[in-house]
């Protein structure tokens, strides 16, 4: 299935997986380097990697499909995905981190998180769908998580880890544009595009600093020497936002494909590239949107 | 209004619709029959400018689009949204304001759970409600009384009449001839992307029965049932 998505957005495996590797060394020798206490964070991430393959219907298709050889299979995809994170950690002296980075996904293979309750799960966003109600109820727990590892780096005194964290809150948001929807529901706006894609943009920024603002308060309290590099990285925060939105928009109705989505990932490793980048996929997204909104 | 002129449509070379001419009336309700694949949905798709086309489409409303409410064959409901939220994203889409939707539940849907858990009738009658909340000028109801209940249906047919008496133009596409001849003032038989025929309320009973003379033939026989 990896292989096949990986061939969708134009990637032949055999040049994908050298590549991801590649990468991520890179990033973690980066967030290694860059904070202190990464090992919170790395051990958080590799977590939220695994709580993903967790989810019911997958486990039933899953069984389905192996009757009850399907454990086995699913204690190998956990440590398949923990076991690089629990090797980096070992290499940077973290063994008690590894350790629970490991029996976590060994325990997690038995669990199955249901995604489809008969509840539905209340959002501070429902008086204005959809981005934001339904990326909202698919990783609302993720950010009382990220809440108290900010708390986490104002104990041990790490504002570069506060800042990654800011970082990663836009990451889980800009999740929330990944796909596109229904044409439908662009066609019902009664608005051109421009007004469409500022009304896109201005729910984003809003409701992204709702979410964030635990964040930014906690970190902005704590370490108030250090406000205009937060404000900085809360713009950078935005912009890569606002690019994700028009590079979204840019590739209608298709996903977003392997130029736009190389594009998007250089432009928030060098912010200042955004600056050319969301006018381009602006006026790219404008023609996209052109024949479904007059 | 809606007037359609000289409309033609291709998928590459496959012709779908061919040099269509229709005009729907303010206060009036049309059916368009036709079999499947006869080019109805495309023809919709059309008049609601989500389909490129050779020809014109003009309205006292411009652009139509912003006044049409398009009930389509199924609607598509994202995996996480609740019955009233998906009401309050349409809703938001045309800037009108609901002050309280739930008292505007006349078909009695679980507003407060995912949309997308609801059943294909249930479904149909959360994106009609959504529709009709909309206040749009103009409707495309395509099968709207597909999978609905038989109270429901009651209540489709109740609404698409006060829809004609408030002057509103409805257009609407079933399989079922009785919810037609029940709601329309004029019926368009589309067939191979042609209108074949248009039929006006006094003369319903004569094409339906022309209709099962055509469709159905000795096909029932072949079926040797006695």
């Amino acid at each position: 299935m990896v292989n096949r998505t990986l061939r969708d957005i134009g990637i032949l495996p055999i040049f994908a997986y050298p590549l991801l590797t590649a990468g991520f060394i890179a990033i973690s020798f980066y967030l290694f380097k860059k904070i202190e206490y990464a090992e919170y964070f790395y051990l958080f991430i590799g977590c939220y990697f695994v709580f993903k393959l967790c989810e019911e219907r997958r486990n039933d298709f899953l069984k389905s499909c192996f009757g009850n050889g399907f454990r086995k299979i699913r204690v190998t995809e956990n440590l398949i995905v923990s076991i690089p994170f629990a090797v980096f950690l070992c290499f940077e002296f973290f063994f008690i981190a590894a350790v629970i980075l490991l029996t976590l996904a060994v325990i997690l293979a038995f669990v199955e998180l249901r995604t489809t309750w008969n509840f539905t799960i209340p959002t501070p966003f429902s008086k204005k769908p959809f981005e934001f109600t339904v990326g909202f109820r698919k990783t609302f727990y993720l950010f009382p998580a990220l809440y108290l590892l900010t708390l986490k780096a104002v104990s041990v005194n790490n504002f570069n880890l506060g800042v990654i964290l800011l970082m990663f809150g836009f990451i889980i948001i800009m999740n929330y544009y990944t796909k596109p929807e229904n044409e439908f529901y662009v066609w019902s706006y009664s608005l051109n595009v421009r007004q469409f894609l500022f009304e896109k943009i201005k729910t984003a920024i809003l409701f992204s600093t709702l979410l964030n603002l635990p964040i930014m308060l906690i970190l902005g309290i704590s370490f108030d020497q250090n406000i205009f590099i937060l404000l900085l990285f809360l713009a950078i925060g935005y912009a890569s936002l606002i690019a994700m939105i028009v590079t979204k928009y840019s590739a209608y109705p298709h996903e977003i494909n392997i130029f736009q989505g190389f594009s998007l990932a250089i432009g928030i490793i060098s912010p200042p590239l955004l600056i050319v980048m969301i006018p381009y996929f602006f006026i790219q997204a404008t023609k996209r949107l052109r024949h479904l909104l007059k | 209004m809606i007037e359609i002129r000289d409309l033609s449509k291709k998928y590459g070379t496959k012709a779908v619709l061919k040099n269509i001419n229709l005009r729907f009336n303010s206060g009036k309700v049309y059916g368009i029959v036709g079999e499947n694949g006869a080019g109805k949905t495309t023809l919709f798709r059309c008049v609601a400018d989500l389909e490129n086309y050779e020809g014109k489409i003009i309205s006292d409303f411009e652009p139509l689009k912003n006044h049409l409410g398009l009930l389509p064959t199924e609607p598509f409901f994202f995996p996480k949204i609740t019955g009233k939220e998906y009401i309050q994203l349409l809703c938001n889409a045309r800037k009108v304001k609901i002050a309280d939707i739930e008292s505007k539940n006349i078909f009695e849907l679980p507003l407060h759970q995912y949309a997308a858990t609801y059943s294909t009738g249930m479904k149909k009658k959360l994106a009609l409600t959504a529709v009709l909340l909309q206040k749009n000028e103009k409707f495309i109801f395509d099968e709207p009384f597909n999978g609905v209940d038989i109270q429901s249906n009651i209540i489709i047919s109740e609404i698409i009449h006060k829809l004609r008496k408030i002057n509103k133009t409805i257009i609407i596409s079933s399989h079922i001839f009785s919810t037609l001849s029940d709601t329309c003032d004029e019926i368009h038989l589309l067939s191979k992307g042609e209108i074949t025929k248009t039929v006006q309320k006094e003369n319903f009973s004569a094409l339906e029965a022309e209709m099962k003379e055509v469709f159905i033939g000795s096909k029932i026989e072949q079926l040797e049932l006695d």
